[in-house]
């Protein structure tokens, strides 16, 4: 832990003398490589999402939970122990638990499986280091989620259905913000293409540096909900799983950038 | 594929249940949707007509349902008690300028206590279109339902949605409107 806690000092100060730079980019994606950047600088060289990536493999590779055992035999679609860009092939259907999985679902499932945690013992914190763990090893590899199996298509068509479903008080639907609007913006952040900007679904997980927090795409799908009232589909849900089918299997082709680093 | 929704939602359309109109939530979305959590379930599960229809529309309604879909939203619209369209501008003013009220200013530009967002037209000087009767009205009906004119938009239907009451949109009218209100007298805030 001693490394971890050195890096958190340093990121500390760094993060402290963030957001001085004198003009802000109008495209947020120059925007954050330019914090990203300054950043990288002032902390001699680590980001934030070091730190979670570093505790998640600790966490992966640590024998915890009633079997006393790690993550290592994992199956993230590759094989038992095979994580190099798989975040790229997620979510996809798995065999053993015949289910389309994502990311945190699948990180879930071998806490479940593996080291025997019940599933209200597991913590959120934890998922999300993993993840980032898990998607540091995909970085720079190519996004290739492609629906084949009939599970996976199937959960595709629901995913697509539900991103343009309208409901609530201020008929809130994905669709129209993040089609009808892309660009535009309501607040600091434009509206991002989900359908034509292949970089958007390629890099989440990821640390937002304006909010110092990170996140999996189950977190900002539920603050999306979240932002117009409406209650929030539960982690690990379907219909998180059938979003993040649908909107990854947009970036088809794309270079990923994991962990991202975001406003 | 396509020849399958087609059918799929023929078998919806029609009364279902004694509710009439188009559905959009399958039996198999339903499940999925149920599979997200009570509440969730709970919001998204009662749908309306006029959503689904946005939904399966994608949000861009074709000519044949046009006509009758901008009709049934205006008979939605409901006017405050005794008529008045315009109310006090400065109760008009808090409510379009706080996030979880109106939240005008996070899409529309032209307030002078916010920035303003450009997801909607600028509303800057909106004053200069006079108070006439026909002015007051189409503002109101805007406001208290914009699907009324602009189909699927996404302006929530802030009459229509109970987000804000009759009299609380005529307050937000008397901003946009009245002379001296200072959405006309002031510069808007502009990024
Ligand atoms: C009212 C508009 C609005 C709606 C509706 C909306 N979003 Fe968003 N979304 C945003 C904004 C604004 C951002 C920018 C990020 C921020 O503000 O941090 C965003 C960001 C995102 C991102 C990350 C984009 C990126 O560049 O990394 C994803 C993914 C996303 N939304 C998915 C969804 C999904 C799925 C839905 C429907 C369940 C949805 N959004 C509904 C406004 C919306
Ligand atoms: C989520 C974004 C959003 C919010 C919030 C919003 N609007 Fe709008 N508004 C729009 C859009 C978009 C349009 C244009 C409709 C279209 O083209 O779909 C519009 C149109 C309008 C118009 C008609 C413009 C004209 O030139 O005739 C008025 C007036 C208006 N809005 C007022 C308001 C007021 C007042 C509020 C707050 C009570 C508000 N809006 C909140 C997005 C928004």
């Amino acid at each position: 832990m001693g490394r971890f806690w050195r890096l958190l000092a340093a990121l500390a100060l760094a993060l402290g003398a963030l957001g001085a730079s004198a003009q802000e980019e109008d495209d947020p994606v120059k925007e954050a490589e330019k914090q990203k950047k300054q950043l990288l600088e002032q902390s001699g060289g680590i980001l934030p999402s070091d730190l979670y990536v570093q505790q998640g493999e600790e966490l992966f590779k640590a024998k915890r939970g009633p079997k006393q055992a790690s993550l290592e035999a994992c199956d993230f679609g590759r094989g038992p122990g095979r994580l190099e860009g798989v975040v790229g092939r997620l979510p996809r259907y798995f065999f053993d638990t015949r289910r389309v999985e994502d990311l945190d679902s699948r990180i879930r499932t071998c806490m479940i499986r593996l080291q025997g945690f019940r599933p209200e013992e597991i913590r959120r914190s934890e998922v999300v280091a993993i993840a980032f763990y898990i998607a540091s090893l995909s970085n720079e590899q190519t996004m290739y989620v492609r629906p084949l199996m009939p599970q996976e298509k199937k959960l595709y068509e629901l995913g697509e259905k539900l991103f343009y479903l309208r409901a609530g008080p201020r008929d809130m639907g994905c669709a129209s913000c993040h089609v009808t609007y892309v660009g535009r913006r309501a607040g600091v952040l434009p509206y991002s293409d989900l359908l034509g900007d292949k970089r958007v679904a390629s890099h989440w997980p990821a640390f937002r540096y304006s909010n110092d927090q990170a996140w999996t795409m189950a977190d900002r799908i539920r603050a999306c909900y979240a932002n117009l009232g409406m209650p929030a589909p539960d982690f690990y849900s379907e219909p998180i799983i059938a979003l993040t089918l649908f909107m990854n299997a947009q970036a088809r082709g794309a270079r990923m950038d994991l962990p991202g680093f975001i406003r | 594929m396509r020849r399958f929704y087609l059918i799929a939602l023929l078998a919806f359309l029609g009364p279902a249940s004694g509710q009439p109109g188009p559905v959009y939530i399958t039996p198999e979305l339903q499940r999925l949707i149920q599979a997200g959590g009570q509440n969730y379930a709970n919001v998204l599960l009662r749908q309306a007509p006029d959503q689904a229809l946005c939904s399966i529309h994608r949000n861009r309604l074709p000519p044949e349902v046009l006509g009758s879909f901008i009709e049934e939203q205006r008979r939605l619209i409901k006017y405050p008690e005794g008529g008045r369209l315009m109310g006090d501008w400065k109760r008009g003013e808090a409510i379009y300028n706080t996030l979880a009220r109106g939240n005008c200013f996070s899409c529309h530009v032209g307030s002078p206590l916010n920035i303003g967002g450009n997801v909607g037209p600028s509303l800057e000087k909106y004053g200069q279109r006079g108070t006439s009767e026909a002015v007051q009205r189409y503002t109101y009906e805007v406001i208290y339902n914009p699907w009324a004119y602009f189909p699927c938009t996404v302006m929530y239907r802030f009459g229509h949605g109970g987000l804000l009451k009759p009299e609380e949109i005529a307050d937000v009218v008397a901003y946009l409107l009245d002379p001296s209100s200072d959405f006309n007298t002031k510069p808007a805030l502009k990024r």
